[in-house]
């Protein structure tokens, strides 16, 4: 899974080279009615919508699909094969015995709220820091791009390897929140940098626009001129990155508890899953890995699909 | 246009480049557009003829079918001809074409900055052809690439061959551009609005480069162009384009005076001028033309031009437009009232003074 | 050219300087929250007081300021600095040189890294100019899909199914086939071998560079596209230069300065991948070291293969942005 702020990134550079590169980056609505308007018309983006949707009603209410705990588990009952819909077991149970259609609805919710807090917390940092260093440069463009070049250097995965399980000892309760909080912290702290190069990029363009500049000879304050001006520039080519990279997070997550690290049992998650089911991947208990990396990928590949759709929507050069 | 007398007095009878009823439709989104619509030029040696219109008539479009560079799809050339000495281009294959007009045609393009390849050397891309076409020696280019600098003005030109587009001025890069242009001697150049994108003073200089480089080397030049001051500067003989068609046909100097079309009067009133015309007020407003140029997905009925038109009669709504006809000798336009247009007082000369003397040069 | 390369350069330093005290940052804190490392050594026995002192000090371990929480430990990182720049490493729970560990273990990453590199590279570029040459036709959605289904796969996923799925059957058939130490009986081992580090490798290697070359397919293919539509290559044609040296000088060229930044991400990622490709094929390379390290909270080692990756990682950082600088003169003469 590559960081999508990369690629990005790389279109952009592509941008910039080619003809009359910059100056066009329209921030005005009508892009995004035409975006919509033309995302709406693609059978892909439509169906990859449906199961995104699908899935977020999921990790939301799991109650509406299934009255089983999935952490109540009978040892004798354990490695039945899927009994189809209706039965007791609709998909079979697991090693310890415990209900896998439970187990995969349940297991949705760490998986996309990880996703949706390290994204949307990465975002914020990169709109902050990017924002700034790209409207004042000196000395804080400097510091933030050394910074930047920091955490760059570790790649995510061996950070997140190192960080969790240098903390893994570490006791934060039992909670839906707490058991996802370790593995968000290091995501987000080894992921906010593309988003923060990608802003920084967007804002230097912007600042040279004539509107802004007229706004600041006009005397609007800094704040002023960055929200009402500035931003609303970086925020839409930074939108078309969110479903790849929450598509990032899911597979990382899955990594990670293959790992052996990331969301910590008890908690279930489709990574978990995958991780448990992988061990026992013999004839008999097959389904043990095939439907929770079903449910991963469908997600994620519905996530991609968004994503890709979408930059090509905002972006209809790269078509 | 066999039929045209030939405006300029310096240029054989001969035409070197005819475009004959040329068709291009391009595929969008809304659906097909026609952008160039039955249009039809020559140039001979040594003549200038200036294509005019406002952007979106098709004038560049039209050039770029002529090179074959046009991208297809999206666009697609329905029908029509472009000989060049009888060689109709367009029944060649693309890459024999574009061979074709490598030699014998060559471009020069608005934006040189966006039009040079920024990683390569200005040297590099003005022997670039000749070296991959005749495999001419380094040492041999270098010389031809410095020779060629110098032929259009450019100081230093040894040293500056091995400079990057990016560091040169808009006025040496386009200059550059047109020495490239040169570099295999072709017997028509194209010049997309060649100054468009320069500063007013740089953009004579330019202008006075060109014609004086048509005049020696008795070239054909296509002028395409919206600046009418450098049509009639320069130009020997003008089409003017509206909404994909050629409305107007004539010599630079009768169009000029007594326009044949509505669009082109129109156009020659939007010009900003020292004097004022006759019977006009000295302080009388700029004439504008009112509404805007046509959406080439919904054309209007007839005449594309009639919900603009001054003169716009019943019969202007009529499908179909007026054709281009004979409406004077030597000049033809497009317009069911072109006669009584003629009839009009004539128009001083749009030129500025100094371009006697560039047409002299 | 040559203020651009120093200033690159001291900004490479100060920011492996950087990195490095982000990590001595990260190990004391986990130390003072974890307790101390060194325990490890003693397995389940209860050491004494002067033991445990005296295993730690060993391990550079031994300054109390691991005792108090919040202390950012300047000295021991002045000495560990200090015994980076004299080439000492440390040495693992073990006793052996970090350095020796690094000479082992690094050959077969760096196999791993040529076999990823080469199928990432080919593949690729292939594909991305493909869809750009064929835009908008069945082989460019063809392309593109399929990039999007390999990107959504987790690369382990991609690898347990090669391992659990494939290499039995597969191996089994070849060696009754072609023999035991026969090439394809060896290309589909489960697990690697170091006697034959090549072939072992191979497959692997492959299947990670592919999972890579998802996304970088996109990108050829992106910078590629936005150079058929330039003017410049425009400009090229109406030359009447052939449409294979329009290709090459002017949109292969020209698209190579966009897809070069990308090959810094790239190594980065390679080298996460490395891990997990590395612990699941059992392959003793870095990220396998690395791994077990952090499982048996091997504290020199991690640090000290960490701050070697991180010189690497630099190093290929600084190197790609003198390539940018060397294949555009926009940048080079600024």
């Amino acid at each position: 899974m590559t960081d999508p702020t990369t690629s990005a990134l790389v279109a952009r550079e592509a941008d910039a080279s080619g003809p009359g590169g910059p100056a066009r980056r329209d921030p005005s609505r009508s892009l995004w009615s035409e975006a919509f308007r033309t995302l709406r018309r693609r059978p892909s983006v439509v169906a990859a919508s449906v199961v995104v949707l699908f899935f977020a009603v999921v990790a939301l209410v799991p109650g509406l699909f299934t009255a089983k705990d999935p952490r109540r588990c009978d040892i004798g009952e354990s490695r039945l094969t899927p009994q189809g819909l209706g039965a007791e077991h609709p998909l079979g149970t697991n090693v310890r015995g415990c209900d896998v259609w439970a187990q995969v609805i349940h297991g949705a919710q760490p998986s996309l709220l990880l996703a949706f807090v390290v994204v949307g917390a990465s975002v914020l940092i990169g709109l902050v820091l990017g924002t700034l260093s790209g409207y004042y440069l000196g000395w804080v463009d400097a510091l933030t791009s050394r910074l930047v070049e920091v955490f760059l250097v570790i790649p995510l995965l061996l950070a997140a390897l190192l960080a969790l399980s240098l903390f893994r000892n570490v006791d934060l309760g039992t909670g839906q929140l707490a058991s996802i909080l370790q593995p968000a912290l290091v995501l987000t702290a080894f992921g906010w940098m593309g988003y923060t190069r990608y802003v920084r990029a967007s804002v230097l363009e912007a600042r040279n626009l004539d509107y802004v500049t007229a706004a600041t000879v006009l005397g609007a304050s800094d704040l002023r001129v960055m929200f009402r001006h500035v931003l609303p520039n970086a925020i839409g080519p930074v939108t078309a990155l969110v479903p790849t990279a929450i598509a990032g997070v899911i597979s990382t997550e899955a990594v990670l508890a293959f790992l052996g690290i990331g969301i910590s049992p008890p908690a279930v998650s489709w990574g978990i899953m995958i991780s448990e089911g992988s061990e026992w991947f013999t004839p008999g208990t097959r389904h043990l890995l095939v439907v929770p990396l079903s449910c991963l990928l469908a997600t994620v590949l519905s996530f991609v699909v968004l994503g890709d759709s979408l930059r090509d929507a905002l972006d209809p050069k790269l078509r | 246009m066999t039929d045209d007398p030939t405006g300029g007095d310096r240029s054989s009878t001969e035409p070197l480049l005819e475009v004959e009823d040329l068709v291009v439709e391009f595929a969008t989104s809304d659906g097909v557009v026609r952008a160039v619509d039955g249009l039809s030029w020559s140039v001979s040696a040594g003549e200038t003829l200036a294509v005019v219109g406002e952007s979106g008539s098709g004038k560049s479009v039209s050039s770029l079918a002529v090179m074959g560079l046009l991208q297809t799809p999206p666009a697609r050339i329905v029908r029509g001809s472009v000989r060049f000495r009888g060689t109709d281009l367009l029944s060649l294959p693309r890459a024999e074409h574009r061979r074709y007009c490598g030699d014998h045609v060559a471009m020069v393009f608005q934006d040189a900055l966006a039009a040079l390849n920024p990683v390569y050397t200005v040297g590099f891309q003005l022997t670039e052809a000749l070296v991959a076409r005749t495999g001419t020696s380094r040492r041999e280019a270098r010389r031809r690439a410095v020779e060629l600098l110098d032929l259009v003005r450019v100081p230093n030109a040894a040293q500056r061959v091995r400079d990057y587009p990016h560091q040169f001025s808009g006025g040496m890069r386009q200059r550059v551009m047109i020495a490239m242009a040169l570099a295999l001697d072709p017997q028509v150049l194209i010049a997309d609005e060649p100054t468009t994108a320069l500063d007013v003073t740089v953009q004579a200089q330019i202008m006075t480069l060109l014609a004086e480089i048509q005049a020696e080397r008795q070239m054909a030049l296509v002028l395409i162009t919206h600046d009418l001051g450098v049509v009639a500067s320069v130009a020997d003989r003008v089409t003017v384009m509206y909404a994909g068609r050629a409305v107007e046909q004539a010599p630079v100097l009768d169009a000029f005076t007594r326009p044949a079309h509505p669009y082109t009067a129109a156009l020659l009133r939007s010009v900003p001028r020292l004097e004022a015309l006759p019977g006009e007020d000295e302080d009388a407003e700029l004439a504008v033309i009112p509404g805007r140029p046509p959406e080439l997905v919904a054309l209007p009925p007839g005449c594309s031009f009639h919900p603009r038109c001054q003169r716009s009669v019943a019969g202007c709504r009529v499908d179909p437009g007026p054709a281009l006809r004979l409406v004077a000798p030597g000049r033809r336009a497009a317009c069911h009232l072109a006669e009584e247009q003629l009839a009009d007082p004539p128009v001083p000369v749009a030129a500025p003074a100094p371009a006697e003397e560039v047409r002299g040069g | 050219m040559g203020r651009y390369v120093a200033r690159r350069l001291l900004q490479g330093l100060l920011t492996l300087f950087l990195v490095m005290v982000l990590l001595h940052l990260l190990t004391t804190a986990a130390i003072q929250l974890n307790g101390n490392p060194a325990l490890a050594f003693f397995g389940d026995r209860v050491p004494t007081a002067a033991q445990l002192q005296a295993v730690s000090e060993r391990y550079g371990l031994g300054d109390a300021c691991y005792n108090q929480l919040g202390n950012p430990c300047v000295g021991p990182f002045l000495d560990r600095l200090a015994a980076y720049a004299t080439g000492d490493f440390g040495t693992d729970l073990r006793g052996r040189e970090v350095t020796e560990i690094v000479a082992v273990a690094a050959p077969n990453t760096l196999r791993l890294f040529a076999v990823v590199g080469l199928t990432w590279l080919v593949v690729g570029m292939t594909l991305g100019s493909l869809a750009a040459r064929y835009r908008g036709r069945a082989a460019d959605h063809g392309i593109r899909a399929g990039s999007i289904l390999v990107d959504a796969f987790p690369v382990f996923v991609m690898l347990l199914v090669y391992k659990f799925v494939v290499t039995v059957p597969m191996s089994t058939w070849a060696r009754d086939t072609f023999g035991a130490e026969s090439l394809p009986a060896l290309l589909f081992r489960p697990s690697f071998s170091p006697d034959h580090p090549w072939a072992t490798v191979l497959v692997p290697g492959v299947l990670l560079g592919l999972a890579g070359s998802a996304a970088f397919i996109r990108l050829v293919r992106a910078a590629q596209l936005e150079n058929y539509n330039a003017e410049h290559v425009r400009t090229a044609r109406s030359k009447g230069l052939g449409e294979r040296h329009v290709t090459l000088f002017h949109i292969v060229r020209n698209s190579s300065i966009p897809v070069v930044t990308a090959i810094g991400f790239v190594f980065a990622e390679a080298l996460a991948g490395a891990v997990v490709t590395e612990g699941l094929m059992n392959v003793y390379g870095m990220g396998g070291v690395l791994w077990s390290a952090v499982r048996d909270s091997d504290v020199s080692v991690v640090v000290g293969i960490v701050t070697l990756l991180a010189v690497v990682t630099v190093v290929v950082m600084i190197v790609v942005d003198l390539l940018y600088a060397a294949l555009d003169p926009r940048i080079r003469f600024d």
